[in-house]
């Protein structure tokens, strides 16, 4: 046996426990949960399929794919709002404040990812409620004559996931904008451009990477998001992970939620599929 | 820092191994409502008998049947179900009957024992154990006290944008009902598609719609001052926070909802469960139900009354409960059809 | 454009402190709600958070899936990125892809996948299930993170020493484990941070033993009250002092 077949063996056995992991717990689960999508209830009881009519429901009864149309406007205003936000953050901390002090600023910039993530929105709760912080501070100063209600709208779902994201964000631009050599700066200064122009035409292209992993992150994890819309949202509109768990919660209909799954699945993977020239998943 | 993760592993390590050692021998598994899960409530039981009671929260008969559906024989000992659900569950065979005599039923309200209602082939599966009302709560520094005494008054628009729905289908469809006259017993599919125009206009009005936390938050805070569905249970703990918060049931009616304990078929342990259910209708245990950290309500057994301070009872308006049982009505009992039809309905509401 | 930057900085810290301040503030409440106006300290709600049977219970138990379960998915990964370091397998990028897979799909859709297949074969919900849906999704973060620390001199080492006739557990523990020590240490502690924090998947697979965040969200439902920001600063304090810990120790030797 030659050298390279035996190491190609013991490759692959070092490899198969992690994979038959990831069969056995993630390939073979979403198998049963795509077969059970096929199904349909009866009264309580599953009729297994396959037949399409989960799929027939989801986009003809008009609750649930308006769950589809609010994910996605909730998740693309909060990726867009939070690179907007995270970008110049990220830049000043890498570029602007002193060096000893850096990391103590980007520690203090993700010091909340240390609160619980349960905690994290309820909080936001009791800062953006009529009686809260923010509306008592607004009110008492004068600024505005009555509180405005921001609590139980999808104001609050967005502010809420913003402040997570923005965090997450900032991290990943961040350890791309120390990647760069300072010398691209430095050439295209020399070359005359103004310091706008070198952040518009150099340093933004070159932390696409970076935002474009941070971006998509942001999108797979605020789409699947049960725990800030139900907090902060106030039933006024369901999120698609909502209608999943009011499936499970209120009814045990597990076809219907699997279903549901399934398009939530379709959507990241179609986010995947456009990011992914700039992704590095395997390099993170 | 590896050696701090160990250490640390070692700490959370032992600290579990010291709780296994002091578990009882003996485990009995109940799937509950939140006011079960209080220590004040299941230590003395567990002290007593050497056991340990092992809890599991749900809300809504559907969820409970269905986490009833996914377990194995002899998973589940007991269980707390809305009173109005027994016969229905015990048709389907999740509960065992309780045995002949063996609990004494004689000091619950009349109005809410049904014993009727519990009762399949002459065999009893359930128990009363508290009550309380779904009806209005409202905060009566900001509203004018007699205009809660129609439900009208939260269609007239006088109150838009004041108002939260406490998220729970069946309890709020029912008001809608008796708003329009529909009695509870008469809430059949076809009288539901008669709500849908005033359930939406309800919703239109209303600022959200929320859980027990977010309904207590909007009322306690002054973001809302009429909570539909609202009643002692949502109101009793904050009454030291906030003395103006106050519920009535107005003239058209209220909603009484009763919580009865049975027993899960298939339980290995039908003395213990039966001893437990026992303990829960007992005055001390029904004292401790009735103001339970989750929420308070009135306590089914009468005999609760000499357990209770003159002050509990006055939060849980013991002495009124004749006058009010008697204008409130019991739950709706929708058949599978309807409840779907209800299940619909509310998802809509909540989505448009 | 220099004042522009603090200026910056100084909202976006206010925006990303706030709610933590206010949660640690009104965690001292005097009286049952967590909002304004503040009546004065108390100590009385970690007074009854750290009297709460339940939910130091839950503490206990979210320590225990967090630590076994990273342990596991740290072992699974450094065994699958030490076997793809070896050689090129046929079909590797493939192999890579599925190991990859869960780190690109919610949380919810694992979950939820995971309960109908335990439903299904029979297995019920427990602490155990929770530890093998956490498996799952720490697993990819594990194997990109010590795959990314294996480069060309890890691999040299790793010929030399197994033509020196090493055997391959030598190999695996006594070169290569000491050489990425420090990648090791950093997935062990992403891992443990995740799954300690995770919620929904520990929500649908735990029945009577729950984790943390599972209990903290059942308190919340069932009332306001400011033991709800008592465990949630307690959280974070710990958490907090862990981290600059960490931190300093790592910068220490950093800078030694």
């Amino acid at each position: 046996m030659s050298i390279e077949r035996t190491e190609k063996r013991l490759g692959a056995g070092l490899a198969a426990p992690a994979l038959l992991w990831t069969g056995a717990f993630f390939v073979l689960p979403f198998a049963a949960m795509v077969w059970m999508s096929l199904g349909h209830l009866e009264g309580r009881t599953v009729v297994p399929g396959p037949d399409l009519g989960t799929y027939a429901r989801i986009f003809t009864d008009p609750s649930l794919y308006k769950g589809i149309r609010v994910s996605l406007e909730i998740t693309a205003t909060v990726t867009v709002l939070s690179v907007l936000l995270a970008w110049p953050l990220a830049w000043i901390i890498a570029t602007r404040v002193p060096a000893r002090w850096r990391r103590l600023a980007l520690l203090l910039a993700v010091l909340p990812f240390w609160t619980s993530y349960v905690v994290r929105s309820y909080s936001w709760a009791l800062v953006l409620g009529e009686k809260g912080v923010i509306m008592n501070a607004l009110t008492g100063l004068g600024i505005l004559a009555e509180p405005v209600q921001i609590l139980a709208t999808r104001a609050a779902t967005v502010i809420g996931f913003t402040h997570f994201f923005v965090m997450l964000l900032t991290l990943t631009i961040y350890s791309n904008l120390v990647q760069l050599s300072p010398n691209y700066a430095r050439a295209a200064e020399d070359l005359g451009a103004s310091r706008w122009q070198v952040i518009r035409l150099v340093i933004l292209p070159l932390t696409l990477p970076g935002v474009m992993t941070g971006a998509f992150l942001t999108f797979v994890l605020c789409i699947g998001d049960y725990i800030t819309p139900q907090i902060l949202g106030g039933n006024n509109e369901l999120s698609l992970p909502q209608l999943i768990m009011l499936q499970l919660g209120r009814r045990g209909d597990y076809p219907l939620a699997s279903g549901l799954s399934v398009v939530l699945m379709v959507m990241v993977t179609l986010a995947y599929a456009a990011c992914a020239r700039w992704l590095k998943m395997e390099r993170v | 820092m590896t050696f701090r993760m160990q250490t640390l592993g070692l700490a959370a390590f032992g600290g579990l191994l010291s709780t296994t050692a002091l578990q009882a021998a003996e485990n009995l598994n109940a799937l509950i409502w939140c006011d079960h899960a209080d220590a004040a409530l299941l230590e003395p039981f567990e002290k007593a008998h050497d056991v340990r009671v092992n809890v599991k929260e749900y809300e809504g008969t559907a969820a409970g049947l269905t986490i009833l559906e996914q377990s194995r024989p002899g998973d589940w000992d007991v269980m707390v179900i809305d009173g109005v659900d027994v016969a229905r569950a015990a048709e389907a065979g999740f509960l065992a009957p309780l045995p002949e005599g063996a609990i004494d039923t004689s000091g619950t309200f009349r109005e809410v024992a049904l014993a009727d209602a519990m009762t399949v082939d002459g065999k009893l599966y359930g128990v009363t154990e508290k009550y309380g009302y779904n009806t209005i709560a409202y905060n009566k520094a900001a509203v004018d006290p007699e205009d809660m005494k129609s439900l009208k008054s939260l269609w007239s628009g006088k109150y838009d944008g004041k108002i939260a729905i406490y998220d729970y289908y069946m309890p709020v469809l029912g008001i809608v009902g008796l708003a329009e006259g529909v009695d509870t017993a008469d809430l059949d599919a076809a009288a539901l598609d008669a709500l849908r125009d005033p359930l939406m206009k309800l919703r239109a009005a209303s600022r959200q719609v929320s859980d027990v936390v977010g309904s207590q938050t909007a009322l306690a805070t002054g973001e809302v001052d009429v909570l539909v569905g609202g009643g002692e249970w949502l109101t009793a703990v904050l009454n030291a926070e906030n003395p103006d918060l106050d519920w009535t049931i107005p003239e058209e009616g209220g909603l009484v909802w009763t919580q009865s304990i049975a027993m899960v078929e298939g339980t290995e342990k039908p003395d213990l469960a039966v001893e437990f259910i026992k303990y829960i209708l007992s005055p001390e245990g029904q004292a401790r139900l009735a103001t339970s950290s989750c929420y308070w309500g009135m306590p089914a057994n009468k005999a609760a009354g000499e357990v209770l301070t003159d002050d509990q009872k006055s939060v849980l308006r013991w002495d009124e409960q004749e006058g009010y049982l008697a204008r409130a009505q019991l739950y709706p009992v929708p058949d599978a059809e309807t409840d779907t039809a209800m299940q619909d309905l509310w998802t809509d509401m909540l989505q448009n | 454009m220099r004042y522009l930057s603090w200026a910056y900085l100084a909202v976006m810290f206010g925006f990303i402190l706030l709610p933590v301040a206010v949660l640690v503030v009104f965690s001292f409440q005097d009286g049952r709600l967590p909002v304004p106006p503040f009546n004065g300290p108390t100590t009385e709600w970690y007074a009854k958070v750290l009297g709460d049977r339940d939910l130091m219970a839950a503490l206990g138990n979210s320590m225990l899936v967090a630590l076994l379960s990273s342990a596991v998915a740290l072992a699974l990964g450094f065994l699958a990125a030490a076997g793809f370091a070896q050689t090129r397998l046929p079909g590797g990028a493939l192999m890579r892809g599925l190991i990859i897979a869960p780190m690109t799909v919610s949380y919810l859709i694992i979950g939820l996948g995971l309960l109908q297949m335990f439903n299904w074969a029979g297995v019920r919900p427990s602490l155990m299930a929770t530890g093998i849906g956490h498996v799952v999704i720490n697993l990819p973060l594990c194997f990109a993170i010590l795959s990314a620390a294996i480069g060309a001199p890890q691999k040299s080492a790793l010929k030399a020493a197994r033509d020196l006739g090493a055997g391959e557990a030598q190999v695996l523990l006594l070169i290569l484990a000491p050489m990425i020590a420090p990648s090791l240490a950093a997935a062990f502690f992403l891992s443990f941070t995740f799954s300690w924090d995770e919620f929904i998947i520990a929500f649908l697979l735990t029945r009577f033993d729950v984790t943390l965040p599972v209990e903290i969200w059942s308190m919340l439902r069932s009332g306001l009250s400011p033991e709800t920001n008592a465990v949630g600063s307690l959280v974070f304090l710990v958490s907090v002092l862990l981290v600059v810990t960490l931190e300093l120790a790592l910068f220490r030797k950093a800078s030694k």
